[in-house]
């Protein structure tokens, strides 16, 4: 089945200029979306995950500028886009959904205020009609009683209603892609099963793609049919789920799968990657995990590795895959 | 067995609702509400529950840093409740804790040796010198090169800080150390240096952990036995095999099956919950739950169900086990 490619991104980089120096948050990010796929974007704070995000949805504020690379939607490169352009795709085409919803959401309007002017502005409804789509789109995300609660502020909802208010928000226009930044972080375990649980019986209903962003490998391995690993504003690994998890190269993604405790799987003892997460300000030179990493060489130390293919449908950034091979083999990992 | 070394026996906290000019008192929040448990010496007990359960609060009444509204904490065979405030802080020598946020939990003012310094001071432990020199072997322990005992925190990362909030708890050398969410506010690869670090620390100091946290893996990973809470009550206390092989209240059922597993081909039936946790100033008739409960009775919404033991050493409350009684 040839899939159709939705999303393209070409060595995307994103810099903060800084009054200390340039930040480089995404430095020569890869990926493509497909349609009616969900790709997880992992990785821990400062990989470049949200501003990857943000760079695609073309809403970085100062210092931070995209200083290259194409973001190809649907045939056309939203980086040469102009703001007006821009606009007309934002909400229509592609929606975000956000971590904090209260924050995401403005406390001053209600809710279906907020969710009928995307109708209005992309949609060209009157105000009757976007009201009445609001709350068909409120009782679509299963917020119950939608007639009243189109009425309140968000202040008046729980975290995870709200979260189900900004999904019907993103959802309104019939977007073809959506990015999803931690959308379940802050909510509690129960409620981020109801949200994971609505996102992809909607996901099918639109057909729509989803970029999921998360720092949790549990939720990656229930939504994300393909996955990028990100470290140090670079993807170190791009492949399919069931490899990743099953058979992964980088040396990241095997330390982060085996440091993580688990239900399904009895530990005796964790494996902790060393060290800590470098300051992008400071990143050292050569392959940016090497001072981590258990595989290291001089050559890592010196010199970059690039992200190749080692096998169909599976890239890493390490210049020793066949020793991470090895070792994975062994059985230390996964599923067990 | 091993000895009980916390009691808490009916512990209850209200936190009262002011309104109006005159701050008239015209509810009541019912944060904690008739907890009892043991922690036994040498082991972790976890305990586990969603947002505003009431498990920090049962956490920072047991130190007494709330006081309880009603209730008994024994510590080390001691009534600690009826202590006067003098003698409480005597007594917290031997029972620290550690916070969940590693920035705000550190005074910036502070240099990092002063900060784990403090509580020796104000117990009288030591001289000057050999207090720093404590320090240092103290940051040493917990992996922080001593060189940098003279840094602030903001000098720190937050795992680092998470390791000095640690070696500050252990500079008393308590018996027991409460975690409140010790782990959750760092990063995957980081939160997996701490869980070894406090693993390895218990097994040197033969210390005591009451863990507090909402991360259900990780509270399986680090306790022996478990307590699960809901708004404001415990629901369930079993050793961890028990609690996460066979667990027998609905509630830890569903909050089990909600965990995301890392591993795509892990198949399990998954119980949602309907709604949201209740406001604890106005909680369920009944048993607290049966509003998302999925196995509700017509007893659940009018009498609440005592914690009953219906296995050796596996508590539960809830009415589906009434018969065994």
């Amino acid at each position: 089945m040839a899939k159709e490619k939705l999303l393209e991104v070409k060595d995307l980089k994103t810099y903060f200029f800084t009054e200390d120096g340039v930040v480089k948050a995404v430095d020569g990010v890869d990926f493509e979306v497909y349609k009616g796929e969900t790709l997880g974007l992992v990785g821990e704070s400062g990989c470049g995950k949200s501003v990857t995000a943000f760079s695609i949805m073309r809403l970085l504020d100062y210092p931070g500028k995209t200083v290259g690379g194409k973001v190809i939607f649907k045939g056309e490169d939203l980086l040469k886009k102009s703001e007006e352009e821009m606009r007309k795709i934002r909400g229509k085409e592609i929606a975000m959904i956000f971590q904090e919803p209260m924050t995401a959401l403005n406390p001053v309007f209600t809710i279906g205020y907020q969710i009928s002017e995307a109708l209005k502005i992309h949609l060209h409804m009157n105000d009757k009609e976007a009201m009445e789509k609001s709350v068909e789109l409120l009782k679509k995300v299963g917020i119950p009683i939608p007639e009243q609660r189109v009425h309140e502020y968000p202040h008046q909802l729980s975290g995870g209603m709200r979260q189900r208010a900004m999904i019907a928000m993103a959802m309104s226009c019939n977007p073809t892609l959506l990015i999803a930044d931690e959308p379940t972080t802050a909510l509690d375990v129960t409620i981020q099963a109801q949200i994971l649980e609505l996102m992809k019986s909607l996901l099918q209903e639109f057909n729509a793609s989803l970029i999921m962003i998360t720092h949790d490998l549990g939720v990656i391995a229930e939504i994300a049919d393909r996955v990028a690993v990100m470290y140090a504003g670079k993807v170190v690994e791009y492949t399919d789920i069931r490899t990743i998890f099953h058979n992964p190269l980088h040396p990241y993604t095997f330390g982060l799968l085996t440091s993580i405790p688990r239900l399904d799987v009895e530990l005796r003892r964790l494996n902790a990657i060393p060290g800590f997460v470098p300051d992008p300000l400071h990143f050292p030179k050569g392959c940016k995990f090497n001072p981590r990493c258990r595989f290291a060489t001089d050559r890592c130390r010196e010199e970059e590795p690039p992200l190749v293919k080692v096998e169909e449908g599976h890239l890493v950034r390490c210049w020793h895959v066949d020793r991470v091979k090895e070792e994975v083999k062994k059985g230390l990992l996964v599923g067990v | 067995m091993a000895k009980p070394l916390l009691q808490v026996r009916h512990l209850v906290k209200y936190f009262p609702i002011k309104k109006g000019v005159f701050r008239r008192t015209v509810g009541w929040v019912k944060a904690v509400d008739d907890v009892s448990f043991d922690v036994y010496e040498g082991e972790t007990l976890g305990l586990v529950g969603e947002s505003g359960c009431g498990k920090t609060t049962t956490a920072l009444t047991i130190l007494r840093l709330e006081e309880p509204t009603k209730g008994q904490v024994i510590f080390d065979g001691k009534d600690i409740t009826k202590l006067k405030r003098r003698d409480m802080r005597k007594m917290r020598k031997g029972m620290q804790i550690i916070f969940q946020d590693p920035y705000s939990s550190l005074d910036p003012r502070m240099k990092v040796k002063d900060i784990i310094a403090e509580g020796m001071l104000s117990h009288n432990m030591l001289n000057g010198h050999e207090r720093y020199k404590r320090v240092g072997e103290l940051l040493e322990r917990v992996g922080i090169p001593p060189k940098y005992m003279d840094r602030f925190p903001h000098e720190f990362s937050g795992g680092q800080r998470q390791r000095v909030g640690i070696a500050r708890a252990l500079a008393l050398e308590p018996k027991i150390i409460m975690c409140d969410e010790a782990v959750s506010a760092l990063d995957v690869s980081i939160r997996s240096q701490i869980i070894n670090l406090l693993k390895d620390l218990q097994n040197e100091f033969k210390l005591t952990y009451l863990f507090i946290a909402h991360d259900l893996s990780v509270i399986k990973y680090i306790s022996d036995r478990v307590a699960v809470m809901y708004l404001g009550k415990i629901v369930e206390i079993a050793d961890k095999k028990s609690l996460f092989d066979e667990p027998l209240h609905p509630y830890t059922q569903a909050l089990i099956s909600a965990v995301p597993v890392p591993n795509p081909d892990y198949k399990k039936k998954r119980i949602v919950l309907q709604g949201d946790v209740p406001s604890p100033a106005d909680p369920p008739k009944g048993c607290r739950f049966h509003p998302r409960c999925f196995k509700a009775m017509d007893i659940c919404s009018n009498v609440e169900p005592k914690l009953v033991e219906v296995k050796p050493g596996h508590f539960v409350a809830c009415h589906l086990y009434d018969s065994k009684e």
